[in-house]
């Protein structure tokens, strides 16, 4: 009764009193209120029953009938991933996007399945990418496509299929032939020619495009060492704000490295 | 910037000084200057904040500010008022980035002119206030309104509040009148200049949650196919809220504290501190960021482990600020809380912690039911509230095209386009999880999945471009 009232009330207010009488209000609590209130124009009778009839609503909610739920998606056995590691992430694909695809490998690396609050947001922000979109949904197992299976949204758009090599590498990335050697270079020798060059501001924000680059790819051995160094870098060097975000780069990439792994 | 366990006495709060700029650009270039290296010779005393701003031009600009009488002087050419200067300096002394000190000769003199002027006046009649000074409301926290500053007499100052509130009450009550009578299909109601007016009168009449209400609609109207219900069924809240204001003085006082608090009085925290704590292991249940005109504002629902009571912490952050972090989603902390005044009495200070936050234990959720019953009486004590919490052990499911979260026995639904349902889809996996989720009128917004191992935060947050980095 209350749900006829309240469609009668929106069409006279959707017309204007000015066309159109308020409808009389049904027996009741409302009804009691307009009696008990009452009110001199047209327009006033309708606010009256419209902040009534609202409240009536909405302090009666009521619950629908109980819906058949999903069937949920096949089980998958891996550990998930940590919820720090959801953290990272986050923080990975704000600041340091350059190491989103190694995060995955490593997920998958270390026999590992993303959390579920990852699986939306990492196939929602990689269905133009095939290869990148792969690699999600190997990394979120039978969720993933239960999830686009749900929200075809999720599911990827490119028209190239997926680069299967790439699936379980991470892309090679632009390094200056100066630079190469420090990827295979000793963690000491690594860390030392950066900081060196740093704070003689040999290096700097010029070359911070590559040297991201390059934290990014040196073996996961160095980044400890290479993160430490770059904190001690002389402070009054012109390129100490080059050396801060090298520093935060490496030690993020050591820590979503370490805490992927399994205990 | 959070609402902190200490007052900060006479010390106007961020959101105070934002409430004064005078439109929105003010603020844009207030910011920049509300640095301290943009300042010289800054400093405070009980009744004024001064210091000289390097500017455009060779001589900087002396800039003092009464904060009790709330005026500004300002040396520069601007006819703003007040200018960014003043509104900069303030950000900082309420930032507390302004030591005390003796104030200098042009601060002195211009303040000593003023209380001459206010001695010479004849006092004010102390009058009956309608009501006592309730707090803000969960749905209206968004602090658009100034809140009364120290006066010297606080009975004029609030007499003259009183005069303002009901003014512009009377004019919502005539608008909305207006509205139902060349009904909602006029096409003025697509024009935000018809919204924003009002809201703009709202704010100066300083029930500037009830503005934060009415600029809220303007982005409902025409924005789904039954918009017309849902404008007209918050034109009925507004209604209500323009009533009830107006009979603050006759209404039972922990009501009429809920309707002050609904149409944008503020306590200041000093009162609520002084009240009587409560004291509980408080889990952190949910989070949820919205932007409230020029405002991002924080919500944190928590839960008495004991009690089972519920409570709401609120910080607020405008451009380039920080929300208040410390309280983690799935934690809880053994803490005093303050309640403001109201029939809820959901919003709180967080006062003493007992001990670091620790991981929640396992949470209980209640039957769709009970949630239902809970958010009726929840309602039905201050039928305007926008949102409430509710925690349920149930599942996501689909009912046509909606998603609703279902047990055996009911359902409700989802609000359309919630961020947090694809999230709470994948981690429930379909079965049924305890959910945090806030009840509002289009239906519940999903805040946390609580799930054996975690807790999965799932709410609303706010744009990173907004607020400072690292918020």
């Amino acid at each position: 009764m209350i749900e006829q009232y309240w469609r009668e009330i929106v069409t006279v207010a959707l017309l204007g009193t000015d066309r159109r009488e308020p409808p009389p209000p049904p027996v009741g609590g409302l009804a009691d209120l307009a009696a008990d209130d009452p009110q001199p124009t047209p327009s006033q009778r309708l606010l009256q029953q419209v902040a009534g009839c609202t409240v009536v609503r909405r302090a009666g909610v009521q619950p629908g009938p109980p819906v058949p739920t999903v069937a949920p998606p096949a089980a998958d056995a891996r550990p998930v991933t940590p919820q720090i590691a959801s953290s990272t992430w986050r923080r990975v694909i704000a600041d340091w996007p350059v190491l989103e695809d190694e995060w995955v490998l490593a997920v998958l690396r270390n026999g590992r399945r993303l959390a579920p609050d990852l699986v939306p947001p990492l196939l929602g922000r990689h269905r133009t990418d095939a290869t990148r979109h792969a690699r999600a949904l190997l990394a979120a197992g039978p969720l993933g496509q239960w999830m686009i299976d749900w929200s075809p949204r999720l599911a990827c758009t490119a028209k190239q299929p997926p680069v299967v090599e790439l699936l379980t590498s991470v892309p090679e990335l632009p390094i200056v032939p100066e630079l190469l050697p420090l990827l295979t270079a000793p963690a000491a020798q690594v860390a030392r020619t950066l900081a060196a060059g740093l704070s003689s501001a040999q290096l700097g924000s010029a070359h911070k495009a590559v040297l991201v680059n390059l934290i990014a790819r040196i073996p996961a051995a160095s980044v400890q060492p290479v993160a430490q160094a770059l904190d001690r870098v002389d402070s009054s060097s012109p390129s100490i704000g080059v050396a801060f975000a090298l520093a935060d780069l490496a030690h993020l990439r050591h820590h979503m490295l370490t805490e992927l792994e399994l205990a | 910037m959070s609402e902190g366990a200490a007052s900060s006495g006479a010390r106007w709060q961020v959101e105070q000084v934002l409430a004064l700029a005078p439109k929105p650009s003010s603020i844009a270039a207030a910011q920049p200057l509300a640095v301290p290296g943009r300042w010289v010779g800054t400093g405070c005393d009980l009744r004024s904040v001064w210091g000289r701003c390097t500017g455009s031009s060779a001589e900087p600009y002396e800039c003092v500010v009464d904060h009790v009488g709330v005026a500004f002087r300002c040396s520069c050419p601007s006819r703003v008022f007040p200018c960014k200067h003043s509104l900069a300096l303030l950000l900082l002394w309420a930032r507390g980035q302004v030591a005390e000190g003796e104030p200098p000769a042009y601060a002195a003199a211009w303040v000593a002119k003023r209380v001459a002027a206010q001695q010479a006046e004849p006092a004010p009649v102390p009058a009956p206030t309608p009501a006592p000074v309730p707090s803000a409301e969960p749905g209206d926290a968004a602090p658009t309104a100034p809140p009364p500053p120290p006066d010297r007499d606080p009975n004029a100052g609030r007499d003259d509040r009183v005069a303002r509130m009901f003014a512009g009450l009377a004019e919502l009550d005539r608008w909305l009148d207006d509205r139902v009578r060349t009904g909602l299909a006029d096409p003025a109601l697509a024009r935000y200049a018809t919204w924003d007016g009002l809201a703009a009168r709202l704010i100066d009449a300083q029930v500037g949650g009830l503005a934060n209400r009415v600029r809220r609609l303007a982005g409902v109207v025409g924005a789904h196919p039954e918009w017309h219900q849902q404008v007209l069924s918050e034109l009925g809240a507004l209604h209500l809220l323009a009533v009830a204001g107006r009979q603050l003085g006759s209404l039972p006082p922990s009501l009429a504290d809920s309707v002050a608090a609904a149409i944008g009085w503020q306590v200041r925290q000093a009162d609520v501190l002084a009240g009587v704590p409560h004291t509980d292991h408080w889990v952190v249940m949910g989070r949820s960021d919205v932007r409230e005109d020029r405002i991002e504002v924080r919500r944190v629902w928590l839960r008495g482990a004991a009690s089972g009571q519920w409570a709401m912490s609120l910080s607020f952050a405008a451009y380039g600020q920080s929300l208040d972090t410390s309280l983690i989603v799935g934690s809880q902390v053994h803490a005093d809380v303050f309640r403001y005044p109201g029939a809820l009495g959901l919003r709180v200070l967080i006062g003493r912690q007992h001990s670091a936050p620790q991981p929640a234990a396992e949470i209980v959720g209640s039957t769709i039911a009970a949630a239902c019953a809970q958010v009726g009486a929840a309602v039905a004590a201050e039928p305007w509230i926008e949102r409430f919490p509710v925690c349920v052990v149930a599942a996501p499911a689909r009912w046509g095209t909606r998603w609703v979260l279902t047990d055996d026995d009911g359902s409700l639904p989802l609000v359309e386009g919630a961020t947090g349902v694809g999230a709470l889809l994948a981690c429930s996996e379909g079965r049924p999880v305890p959910v945090t989720a806030e009840w509002t009128p289009l239906g519940l917004v999903p805040l946390t999945a609580h799930l054996p191992d975690r807790a999965i935060d799932l709410g609303p947050t706010a744009d990173p471009s907004f607020l400072a980095a690292g918020a």
